[in-house]
């Protein structure tokens, strides 16, 4: 039943990573969007749990400890369909390369280790379309540990899983907790084709890999801003902000007329 | 509020909480949920009674909610109340959120249902456990009523509210639309934005627009009558008619006879 934005017929395409905390995905994202951004092309970048309107009561519940495993999930199901609504899918409609750091996978995954019905989770995202192309970073679990060690002092609460009691030590809880996401990524990942790149490898040798499969899979070229020509030098009378957007996201009707 | 002389006939009681010191041990009953329910929860652990009192603002839910508290309390059980956009979690939030208009439905679905979730974990279901009388003024009906009204799946609907227990009793307050206008008006100088529908686009006249919406609200409620068989109370009586109708049928889900 469910469809990649693809076989919806949707002229734009939607890639999302997948991977655990630390395991280097965030970074490998950005690289693409550099990548995809620098040859010219109409990229949009969106990240798991950002949205503006979600985004103060999602803190507030990690930081006073009030979430459930329910009520985590909702407040991410929350995030997710604003974002999705808003952005992704109309932006994908618009012809534009979506770029997501984290997917419905994540909430997948998650939300089933803290006890929530898999079928339950699986039910709140079913409106979403699948990802054209799904990237998982695979890195061992000492790697991921020291990566995000690396650049903080201490594990937050909820990243170590610690509201499931697995253990008082957050590091001993860290380790069993990504342990079992792992695991549920695994399972998941011939069922929606996960692409597993070795995250243990340096972070050009997985770029390459993924600029590769990316080259190979989708047609670059027809996601050039204004079919293929630069954006038109503005009027001096028009640089208001609301006029450099426009010019700089053509509409179709502009980019379906090059004559 | 009433008691039953020697025969058995309804005898109106003057004025004033009941006075009687005989205190009415709540019948157990299994309490189950929609669906799957919450993690770490047992259905058969929850030994209060949950009561629902539904209806559009101004069918007068709050003046029947405050009546049976009174009456239950004075009858010796403990209550709590809870009611939509009053979690700890997400209400400011939400209460900002709808001042900009900019929610696309599914946002604003899943919002409520992060509201409810919350006050489900914290309040509704440690008060059952605790034995408390919970009285809900509105529950996932509205929620999902409202959704529907709005184009939504009921099967996501259903799956989504899988976490709430089914309650002891639901009571649908309803008032015809036209009277709903007489009694906002009465108590506000102007109809309000979501009570009137206008995200939906039926009418840029308010006026049309709430009486099409609360028409289409009560259509809904009256399909979801039909598949949760709750208890529609007509609303157009007087408040002490409609009070007496409850706080009877409340009494007999205490003794173990649920309304449905």
């Amino acid at each position: 039943m469910l469809k990649t934005f693809a076989e919806l017929n949707f002229p734009g395409r939607l890639i999302a990573v997948e991977g655990l905390d630390g395991s280097g995905k965030s970074t490998q994202i950005y690289l693409l969007k550099r990548w995809l951004e620098n040859q010219g092309l109409k990229v949009y970048f969106s990240e798991w749990n950002s949205s503006e309107l979600v985004k103060a009561a999602t803190s507030k519940g990690k930081k006073r400890e009030l979430l459930t495993p329910t009520t985590f999930s909702l407040i991410h199901a929350t995030d997710f369909a604003d974002r999705y609504e808003r952005h992704l899918l109309p932006l994908v409609r618009a012809g534009f390369l979506v770029l997501c750091d984290r997917y419905i996978f994540t909430a997948f995954a998650r939300d089933t280790v803290r006890g929530c019905p898999p079928e339950w989770v699986r039910g709140i995202y079913n409106y979403a379309a699948l990802p054209d192309l799904t990237f998982f970073f695979k890195a061992d679990l000492e790697v991921s540990l020291n990566r995000i060690l690396d650049g903080r002092p201490q594990l937050k609460y909820f990243e170590a899983g610690m509201d499931l009691r697995l253990s008082t030590d957050p590091y001993e809880s860290f380790r069993i907790f990504q342990g079992r996401i792992l695991e549920l990524y695994l399972a998941m990942s011939q069922e929606f084709s996960f692409q597993i790149v070795d995250a243990n490898q340096s972070v050009e040798a997985q770029q390459a890999v993924v600029r590769q499969l990316i080259t190979s899979r989708i047609d670059l070229e027809s996601f050039r801003h204004n079919g293929g020509m630069l954006p038109r030098p503005m009027p001096s009378n028009l640089k208001t902000k609301w006029r450099r957007e426009t010019i700089e996201e053509p509409s179709l009707e502009d980019r379906e007329a090059p004559h | 509020m009433a008691t039953r002389n020697h025969r058995g006939t309804l005898l109106r009681r003057p004025r004033g909480p009941s006075l009687k010191s005989r205190v009415v041990l709540p019948q157990f009953t299994q309490h189950r949920f929609f669906g799957h329910g919450v993690p770490g929860v047992d259905g058969a652990k929850l030994r209060g009674k949950l009561i629902v009192v539904e209806g559009a603002d101004g069918s007068g839910r709050s003046t029947q909610i405050v009546k049976l508290v009174d009456w239950l309390e004075a009858s010796g059980h403990a209550t709590v109340q809870v009611g939509l956009k009053r979690s700890t979690l997400v209400s400011a939030e939400l209460e900002q959120a709808q001042e900009g208009n900019i929610l696309s439905r599914r946002t604003l679905s899943l919002f409520y249902a992060t509201d409810f979730a919350d006050q489900l974990e914290n309040i509704i279901l440690p008060a059952m456990k605790a034995g408390f009388m919970v009285l809900a003024d509105r529950y996932i009906y509205t929620l999902m009523v409202r959704d529907l009204v709005r184009g939504m799946d009921e099967t996501w609907l259903k799956n989504l509210y899988g976490i709430a227990p089914v309650p002891d009793a639901v009571f649908y307050l309803e008032v015809a639309p036209e009277e709903l206008v007489q009694r906002t008006f009465t108590k506000n100088a102007g109809l309000d934005y979501w009570e009137s529908g206008m995200d939906l686009g039926l009418s840029r006249d308010m006026f049309d627009s709430f009486l099409e919406y609360q028409g289409r609200m009560a259509h809904q409620f009256r399909r979801l009558q039909k598949v949760y068989g709750f208890t529609i109370v007509d609303g157009h009586r007087s408040i002490d008619e409609i009070s007496q109708e409850l706080t009877e049928k409340v009494e007999a889900v205490l003794v173990g006879k649920n309304s449905h």
